[in-house]
């Protein structure tokens, strides 16, 4: 027997559609999704992608944070990227037992994969160097050129970039840079003669360290992203995205700071009670300067400045990931290149069949893996802009109107970013997008 | 018994393949399997050079089927059937009625082979007409979209073009006191006056003018070379078009030579003008078959100005030109035709990045820089060598059409530099990359005809060592000075065996 029932009424909206070239892409957000659409296939590259992005990162920031603490001001830092045992087994401040804070479940090593390519690569077992000349190991170049990319755009918010320049640190940088140098005549005569060229590559390193611990927040939260999904945890797009805003707030007031050891005595260049927090200091200048603006990338594409090619203000700068050509023939963003490698090493058999599906299949996995990656940032940025909304303005169920209308201008502020023609956003809407 | 394998080998095939079911991969084979047969019989004939052979057919015609080989026929003979070995290789092996295809596609290769073993003038002029049908066919049927406006054409210069040949031949034994038996060697000793082989030598421009081609003669080359199938051009460009310049060869310096000395000046002066025309030509075209073509028209000048100046050191151009052109053009052809198979057009500006090492065409691409570089010139490769001696034995002669030439040879940089630059770099669209890369099966004929391109260029006698011989009597001007030889008695056909 059946029976008939009356529609379930649909809520009228508070607020009227919004009229923005990205309606449908704020109408989702001001639902609670992600700029990425909800697919189940969004979801597995994202999560795989997460994944793949986890294990060189787990590298990238302990040699970040050894070079910043330790190789410090070498004049020849041949072998930076030569970690020490002591950064490789750094236990990660958020993730195992022995952690202060233990938020994500993983443990605090480095992860296995990550040890087992250090030691194999992609060729046979080798010593070190050996990896490193044949160019089969992390490249920690894509790191670096992410901190140059926070060093070098500076001025997007919070107070790192201004404590910088305060006597306060010149004073702390002073102190390390003679201990650095003690009984070095040459070094300290050069300092005497050339004090700003040590004092800006220390302000480098106080960035090494930012970047550094930015990282160590990041890798766990995308183990263990890996992980609940492989235990079926996550539904879609909007939960995976959740996650990394509750992650965002959890660790938000975390500290970032600039410790320097010579000669078994630790310098605080930055110290932690200057009170710089992980989401101000480190998490949203990172997103504005690597996913956004980055900057033209030396690949084979020429840009002419003169011609206005590339723009006058930095601010104006369109060359992250977010913008990026993936192909590895320059054009934009850090990421097309070495990040893709480094990712391509550490892929999960699920993503590897989805790509073996699609276009050239193996062949172009890196393009493929690119693409993923573009994908899941935005989802990452979706994190971001929904936990500054959060913070800044009101929920989302919010009945007041005018409250409503304020978070539809922060989100139509955003989506004005992506308004650009080389901005990726209408591409990822599209599954074709590969 | 060689030259009558090398003449009848892909006739009995092609009559053959209607035989075998449409759909079998054996109709590629077997159409494979005889050019290949074929170029192992014209290496055979190079290391043991075949007796000259002439049989009686329609003796109430005059027509004998007298065959040779010489330094000037044995490199055509080579050239033609490797490139029809490559333009089989080129064919996708989905090409639709397989059968017929593949024997239009032999039917060329007769028709050239027949050419270039002629040792008899009718004779010659039956195979040079044979050429056209299949061609017209192949194009008519398997062209592009405006092909029925390119066979056409092609038909009709064509035809204009072997009659008016025809006419030259008859000529030569009308006007000739005594007549001739159209023979080579008759031909060569022939005793007409001067203003009568002017006549003649009229007639012969026109006829391998079109062939060849030469402005303002060319109006069907851009539009058959942009329409034909790419096996097809690789035919018409590699191995057809030279069938001109080798006819200039042997009908205008070997049988004219007076004339041909009276001349030459306004040869030389046309071929410049060639040479410049086919140049800025391909500058300006937005398409790359036409670009292609319209460069093979501008190195055609470089040929005609080689013949005009006739030095011993020009004509060694000439045939290193023929060959290195041949393999070139030929090569081009293949990989855009690639181009075409992958992406779905030629258009330039439809195409950009597509070196790109992931999903653009890097294997083709690469090989397209380096035959762009043959093409203009780039030493080490085949391009170079030809160029080198063209220009350098036509300079003592006509400095002027020489140094026009050389600019126009800095043009072939332009365009080459200019079509790579937008067709390999810049950005590829990732939209429209949606294609498979090159297989080996579809890399092998360019492989190879790169190959030779290279070897060419690091072993020029690869590309004048055969013909070396030959074109020695054919000079009319020393190299070193501008002294005429022409009025030397007229060589003959056993000393150009020699």
């Amino acid at each position: 027997m059946s029976t008939t029932t009356a529609p379930e009424r649909t809520k009228a909206p508070l607020i009227p559609p919004s009229t923005h070239r990205y309606a449908e892409v704020i109408h989702r957000l001001e639902a609670g999704g992600s700029m990425l659409p909800d697919t189940p296939e969004n979801l597995k590259q994202i999560i795989g992608i997460y994944k793949a992005y986890a294990v060189p990162m787990d590298f990238y920031w302990r040699d970040l944070l050894y070079i910043a603490e330790r190789v410090f001001l070498n004049p020849l830092p041949a072998f930076k990227y030569f970690i020490s045992n002591e950064y490789l087994d750094r236990p990660n401040s958020y993730a195992g037992d022995q952690s202060p804070l233990r938020i994500w479940r993983g443990t605090e090593k480095a992860h296995p994969e990550l040890l087992a390519f250090m030691e194999w690569g992609e060729t046979r077992r080798m010593p070190k160097l050996l990896h490193h000349l044949w160019h089969d190991r992390v490249n920690m170049e894509f790191a670096e050129a992410c901190m140059q990319a926070m060093f070098w755009h500076q001025g997007m918010g919070g107070r790192f970039n201004d404590y910088l320049e305060s006597d306060a640190y010149k004073a702390n940088a002073d102190r390390a840079i003679k201990a650095y140098f003690k009984g070095n005549p040459l070094m300290l005569g050069l300092y005497k003669l050339f004090p700003d060229m040590f004092l800006e590559q220390v302000r480098q390193l106080s960035t090494y360290a930012n970047l550094g611990l930015f990282w160590e927040v990041m890798a766990p939260v995308f183990f263990e992203m890996s992980d609940i999904y492989d235990e079926g945890g996550f539904k879609g797009v909007p939960d995976a995205m959740d996650f990394l805003v509750n992650g965002i707030f959890a660790v938000a007031g975390r500290p970032i700071y600039h410790h320097v050891f010579i000669g078994g005595e630790c310098f605080e260049i930055i110290p932690k009670s200057e009170g710089f927090t992980w989401l101000y200091e480190a998490a949203l200048p990172y997103v504005e300067a690597v996913f956004y603006r980055t900057s033209p990338f030396r690949g084979t594409k020429s840009y002419n400045a003169q011609a206005g090619q590339v723009p006058g203000n930095q601010a104006d700068f369109h060359y992250g990931i977010l913008y990026a050509d993936v192909y590895p023939v320059g054009s934009a963003g850090i990421p097309p290149t070495l990040l893709m490698q480094d990712m391509l090493h550490f892929l999960p058999p699920y993503l590897k069949e989805i790509y073996k599906q699609h276009r050239r299949g193996e062949e172009d996995e890196l393009i493929q893996l690119g693409i993923t990656f573009q994908r899941s940032m935005y989802n990452v940025t979706s994190a971001v802009i929904q936990a500054l909304r959060c913070a800044l303005l009101y929920p989302l169920d919010d009945t007041d109107p005018k409250h409503l209308q304020a978070n539809r201008a922060f989100f139509e502020a955003q989506m004005d970013r992506f308004l650009r023609p080389e901005a990726r956003l209408p591409d990822i809407q599209t599954q074709d997008y590969r | 018994m060689t030259l009558l394998l090398l003449l009848f080998l892909p006739v009995v095939v092609a009559c053959g393949l209607p035989l075998l079911p449409a759909e079998s991969p054996w109709v590629r084979r077997t159409a494979l399997l005889a050019s290949l047969g074929q170029l192992a019989l014209g290496l055979v004939a190079w290391r043991n050079p075949p007796e000259d052979l002439s049989l009686s057919w329609l003796p109430q015609l005059g027509l004998r089927l007298d065959l040779g080989l010489d330094g000037l026929s044995l490199p055509l003979v080579l050239l033609g059937a490797l490139i029809t070995a490559m333009a089989v290789l080129a064919t996708p092996k989905a090409q639709s009625r397989p059968r017929l295809f593949y024997a239009l596609m032999l039917g060329t290769n007769v028709g050239l082979m027949g050419s270039f073993l002629a040792r008899n003038a009718l004779l010659f002029v039956l195979a040079y007409e044979l050429i056209l049908i299949p061609t017209t066919l192949l194009v008519a049927i398997w062209g592009g979209e405006r092909r029925a406006g390119a066979a056409i054409r092609f038909l009709t210069y064509n035809a204009v073009s072997g009659l008016t040949l025809l006419a030259a031949v008859l000529a030569f034994g009308w006007l000739n006191p005594g007549g001739v038996d159209f023979s080579f060697g008759d031909l060569a000793h022939h005793n007409l006056t001067l203003q009568q082989q002017h006549w003649l030598l009229a007639l012969v421009l026109v006829a391998f003018g079109i062939k060849l081609p030469v402005v303002p003669l060319h109006g069907w080359q851009p539009l058959t070379y942009s329409q034909a199938p790419t096996p097809v051009a690789m035919l018409l460009g590699g191995v057809v078009s030279k069938l001109g310049a080798y006819g200039l060869l042997r009908f205008g310096i070997q049988f004219l030579p007076d004339a041909w000395s009276d001349w030459s000046s306004w040869i030389a002066a046309i071929g410049a003008v060639n040479a410049i025309y086919g140049a800025l030509n391909a500058i300006a075209q937005l398409e790359m078959r036409r670009l292609v073509a319209y460069s093979s028209l501008g190195h055609m000048g470089f040929l005609l100005l080689a013949l005009a100046a006739a030095t011993p050191l020009s004509l060694q151009g000439v045939m290193a030109q023929i060959l290195a052109h041949g393999l070139i053009i030929a090569l081009l052809f293949c990989l855009v035709g690639l181009v075409d198979t992958k992406t779905g057009t030629t258009e330039i500006p439809e195409l950009s990045g597509l070196l790109n090492a992931q999903r653009g065409l890097p294997f083709t691409m690469g090989l397209m820089l380096l035959a762009l570089m043959a093409a203009a010139g780039v030493p080490g490769q085949a391009g170079f060598v030809a160029e080198l001696l063209v220009f350098q034995g036509s300079w003592v002669a006509y400095p002027i059409p020489t140094l026009v030439c050389l600019l126009s040879s800095g043009f072939t940089a332009v365009y080459a530099v200019r079509l790579f630059n937008r067709v390999g770099f810049g950005r590829l669209d990732n939209a429209k990359a949606n294609w498979a890369s090159t297989n080996w099966g579809e890399r092998v004929p360019a492989l190879v005809l790169t190959a030779l391109v290279l070897v060419g260029g690091i072993w020029p006698t690869f590309l004048t060592g055969l013909s070396e011989d030959a074109t020695a009597p054919l000079a009319l001007r020393s190299s070193d000075a501008v002294t005429v030889i022409a009025m030397a008695p007229p060589t003959t056909t056993s000393e150009l065996s020699a």
